[in-house]
């Protein structure tokens, strides 16, 4: 065992060597380089792509070059910065402001870290006058096998996009049938099945197939879909397809209940019950270009019994415990409106404002330091 | 593209039609004297991109876009505009395209001349040729066209464009055609078969429903081959024919919506003339309007100045304040008149830098010019706010006029410190690099856009992208700050008192410029969570913000813990310049929203020159520095 002082020596040791400004000399460049090779490359991979190659991983690959990634940087700096801070600051009535910008900076970051681990997104569609309780997810898509028995929904399975292929086989004691998938693409296309090929498939497959196209840079966009065999269902056999966003998924009619095979986006319960009771678009007078987008939306808590309207805008969304409704899109090609409000939420939202009020007053008292400074001719200047 | 096509082959020979319809009416280029009174005209309001804006407004815009200039050699866009609407006959011999591109005038077949610019006439069956081409092209999504291509479909929508605004009026304006006695007693009512002044598409509008049943009772009877009709019936075939072809031809035409839109529900709203008679949504103030369009028209034919000017009094918009400081704002061009006078205030301290004689007099000539640009830029932006109605940045373009204000500020303030003229060079050189990216940057129409819904919040616009700009303008200031060190040691011309002064500077200036992109980086942050529920999302704005930050920090940080050495601190306080053009503007050339070809890309190079001549010139004041040719080096740690 290191007896107690020479372990409070130790932990000094190294926190003294990780808070050496040699660190974030060499550190900097790298997340430079780092934010630079992330945002050029959103042009061809998108947004959503961009972020997680880039910095919500700890390793990139650039090349056959390892690149250390976002989550490795910003760790290190944090540990940097946090032992300068604990280790080396200078605790004086001069320093004040720079110690008040690096603790705000650690708030930030902390922040930061808390989003990451805590925060999720994810998105409704509500038609006008309809009410959803759940919420879907940007990227996650199963395919979903849910059997309707009594007016009952029951999910009998939901297999992660990811983990098809052609050729998985989907078998289960509750199915009176199995699947079989014959196509899996992650961005469909569909086109017109040539008639030589429409042998053992029922409508709307009969007429219409799925390729395999190239990803779209905004994941969101990606239509993905499979086209699969069933066996066992008597009659029912044959082949199908399904994707999503398919208003019509295959619906297998076996013994008073229906089992309807979707693609979908991965659904979330929300603790509440969204209406929409209208939506609305303004435009600037005589353009395509809208100057604003409301939802009225009616909340209904079952858990607190509540009910109440609200307004939903752009740059004014709706918080109600713990999430965040805002505007993100819209539908109007229908016969009803339909809204589209993201949902997020993120239990480290307060840190940003708390940090930026920091970090710019340390700012502030630190140049006015300075100046007070640079008065007093005598003393000498340090940037 | 089939009614581009089908719309300007309709055009083109409604054109030519009414080439000979004007000489009858008027004296065709005759009247281009006889009225001189534009004032009222041109206050004349205009929805056009969701703004209400004065005709002068649109008139210049429009020359710009087709001619690259916003006056023609011999008068005003305002001229040009009358002459278009009222007289469309004359019109189209004015030279009003610019096609630059080579190859397009090749397979136009346009004669070489010294100024590439042509008339309507003269583009007509260049257009006419390269219609299946054109045709060909617009299946083919824009990104994927070479130069030559994008050009020759810009010269066809901009022809296209053009022919709307030829159109406009073509429902009150005199037409070449003989109406047959009969039909001509029935529109102008059966007591008055004597007169015969000009015939108008709303005089003939009258007679349309009996002359087409006319038409069709004629069919019935003879068949459709014309040949087998007497003339009277022929006649009236031919005139019904052409009231199709000229509504034809004005199908879809709804570029100038000089009309409030008389239904209560769309306030707001305002409508093109043929938008009136195509819905048939007129009212009586509506009808009264276009009533006093149609002798503006014919005033302005016959040059009957008195005339026009008391109609146009009739026709002034209330609210003519906001669209007289507009036209006052476009004849005075302030970013002009500031560039200009940042230019002279330039020259006047360099004399100042380099005469030893009468130098605080030239100084304070030059603080005095200096002061006049930020007074013209200053009030540039104050119209701009009084217009638009909110916080002066709100597009890149302003953000450029933002900066040209501000940055060249902070220099001057800076000379109050040094007050040795070095300030107001370095405010003079930042307003004149400014003003002329701001220039290159005004080719894209209308500058005073309305917003999108995201960006439209007053707050915000106030806050974060105000914090941020500024924070971009002392960027600006540290960085010539900077340069201007480089170069005073570099050539050892400074005396070590103000390489001292003006690191001191440097220092506060950095650290302000850190303080204020800091903060912006992370207001916009605090923005987006208001907005999208999310702080931080890496988009390339929110990166291109954070990398000047980290840049500052590098710099700043690394001189503090002596990593770097002062001369090597400094250079890289100079090539803030280059990440700032990186952040500000280099990712908006990553996005969608730049939808000009030839402006992204002559930016794109523009700005990766603009880089590398940084770093050279940087790299190379440097090395001077560190191989001083006489040895009167200063230490520098």
């Amino acid at each position: 065992m290191v007896p107690e002082g020479n372990f409070v020596t130790f932990v000094k040791r190294i926190g003294n060597r990780l808070a050496r400004p040699d660190i974030l000399f060499w550190l900097l460049p790298l997340l430079m380089g780092l934010l630079i090779m992330g945002t050029v490359a959103q042009k061809t991979i998108g947004l959503y792509a961009a972020q997680e190659r880039y910095f919500d991983s700890w390793i990139v690959l650039i090349g056959p070059i390892p690149f250390p990634g976002g989550l490795t940087l910003i760790g290190l700096f944090f540990i940097n910065l946090l032992c300068k801070f604990i280790f080396r600051s200078e605790w004086t009535k001069e320093k004040a402001g720079t110690i008040l910008s690096h603790f705000g900076v650690i708030i930030l970051v902390l922040g930061g870290l808390l989003a990451v681990m805590t925060s999720r997104e994810g998105f409704l569609v509500i038609p006008q006058g309809e009410s959803r309780n759940y919420i879907e997810d940007y990227h996650a898509r199963n395919l979903v096998i849910r059997k309707t028995e009594n007016g009952q929904d029951t999910t009998l399975i939901a297999i992660p996009h990811d983990q098809l292929k052609d050729g998985t086989h989907i078998s289960d004691a509750g199915l009176p049938f199995t699947l079989t998938v014959t196509t899996y693409c992650f961005n469909c296309s569909i086109s017109r099945r040539p008639e030589d090929r429409q042998e053992n498939w029922t409508s709307p497959g009969k007429f219409m197939m799925l390729s395999s196209g190239e990803a779209d840079p905004q994941d969101e966009k990606n239509m993905t879909g499979v086209e699969f065999e069933i066996k066992g269902a008597g009659d029912l056999d044959g082949n199908y397809l399904t994707f999503d966003g398919f208003p019509k998924p295959p619906q297998l009619d076996i013994k008073d209940a229906i089992y309807t095979i979707t693609m979908e986006r991965v659904r979330r319960p929300l603790p509440f019950a969204v209406e929409l009771e209208s939506f609305q678009r303004d435009m600037h007078p005589g353009t395509e270009m809208a100057r604003a987008f409301t939802s009225k939306i009616k909340i209904s808590d079952p858990q607190t019994g509540t009910v109440f309207p609200a307004t939903i805008e752009m740059n004014e969304p709706l918080r109600y415990r713990g999430l965040t409704l805002y505007q993100s899109s819209f539908d109007l090609s229908g016969d009803k409106a339909q809204t589209v409000l993201a949902v997020v939420e993120n239990k480290g939202r307060v840190f940003p404002y708390i940090a930026s009020f920091i970090i710019a007053l340390g700012l502030i008292i630190h140049l006015i330091n300075r100046m007070k400074r640079l008065s007093k001719p005598a003393k000498a200047d340090r940037a | 593209m089939t009614v581009l096509s089908r719309h300007l082959i309709l055009v083109i020979s409604l054109i030519l039609m009414s080439l000979g319809t004007i000489s009858a009416y008027a004296d065709d280029h005759e009247h281009k004297e006889k009225i001189h009174h534009f004032e009222l005209f041109q206050s004349l309001p205009v929805l056009h991109d969701g703004r209400v804006k004065p005709l002068d407004t649109l008139a210049r815009n429009e020359l710009k876009q087709f001619s690259g200039k916003d006056h023609l050699e011999d008068r005003s866009a305002i001229g040009w505009m009358a002459e278009t609407l009222f007289d469309p006959g004359s019109a189209v011999n004015e030279k009003i395209f610019k096609v630059e591109n080579a190859d397009v005038r090749h397979l136009m077949e346009l004669e070489e001349r010294k100024k590439p610019l042509y008339s309507y006439l003269e583009l007509s069956s260049g257009l006419e040729k390269t219609f299946p081409i054109v045709e060909d092209l617009l299946k083919s999504p824009k990104k994927s066209m070479s130069p030559e291509q994008k050009a020759l479909l810009e010269t066809h929508e901009n022809a296209l464009e053009y022919t709307q605004l030829l159109r406009s009026f073509s429902l009150l304006l005199p037409l070449n055609i003989s109406v047959p006695p009969k039909w001509n007693a029935e529109m102008r009512g059966k007591g008055d078969d004597a007169f015969k002044g000009p015939v108008t598409y709303l005089m003939l509008k009258k007679i349309d429903q009996p002359l087409v049943d006319s038409v069709k009772a004629i069919i019935a009877k003879k068949g459709d081959d014309p040949a087998k009709y007497n003339p009277e019936e022929q006649a009236t075939a031919m005139l019904s024919w052409q009231i199709r072809t000229i509504e034809d031809a004005a199908r879809n035409n709804n570029l100038l919506k000089v009309i409030p839109d008389p239904n209560p529900e769309n306030k707001g709203e305002w409508v093109a003339p043929w938008d009136l008679i195509r819905s048939g949504k007129g009212s009586p103030s509506t009808t009264a309007t276009l009533e006093l369009w149609s002798k503006l028209a014919e005033f302005w034919q016959s040059g009957s100045d008195k005339e026009w000017t008391t109609t146009l009094k009739q026709l002034a918009h209330p609210d003519a304040l906001r669209l007289k400081t507009e036209i006052l704002y476009n004849s005075i061009k302030p970013f002009q008149v500031a560039l200009l006078a940042f230019a002279v205030s330039f020259a006047l301290a360099l004399l100042a830098l380099s005469l030893a004689s009468f130098r605080k007099g030239w100084i304070i000539a030059s603080v005095l010019a200096a002061l006049v640009a930020l007074a013209a830029q200053g009030a540039g932006l104050a119209c701009r706010i009084f217009l638009l109605e909110r916080p002066p940045v709100g597009t890149l373009y302003e953000s450029i006029l933002f900066v040209g204000a501000v940055a060249p500020f902070f220099a001057l303030v800076l000379e109050r410190k040094l007050k040795n003229g070095l300030g107001v060079l370095l405010c003079g050189s930042i307003g004149i690099l400014i003003g002329l990216l701001g220039m290159t940057m005004a080719d894209e129409g209308d500058t005073m856009k309305v917003l999108t819904a995201v960006l439209n919040t007053q707050f915000w616009l106030a806050t974060h992208v105000l914090c941020i700009t500024i924070g971009y303008g002392w960027c600006l200031v540290t960085s010539i700050v900077a340069h201007a060190l480089l170069v005073g040691r570099a050539t050892q011309r400074m005396s070590g008192d103000q390489v001292k002064t003006l690191e001191t500077s440097l220092g506060t200036l950095a650290l302000t410029a850190l303080l204020f992109t800091a903060t912006g980086t992370i207001l916009g942050g605090i923005w987006a969570d208001q907005s999208w529920g999310r702080f931080w999302g890496w988009d390339p704005k929110e990166n291109g913000a954070l990398l000047i930050v980290l840049w500052l920090v590098w710099i700043i940080h690394g001189k503090i813990a002596g990593q770097i050495s002062m001369t090597v601190y400094t250079m890289g306080m100079a090539f803030v310049s280059a990440i700032v053009g990186a952040a500000w503007i280099g990712v908006n050339l990553l996005g969608v929203g730049l939808h000009s070809y030839g402006f992204t890309e002559g930016l794109f190079w523009g700005l990766g020159i603009f880089t590398v001549l940084e770093a050279v010139l940087i790299g190379a004041l440097g090395w001077k520095i560190r191989h001083p040719s006489k040895q009167k080096e200063t230490a520098h740690a």
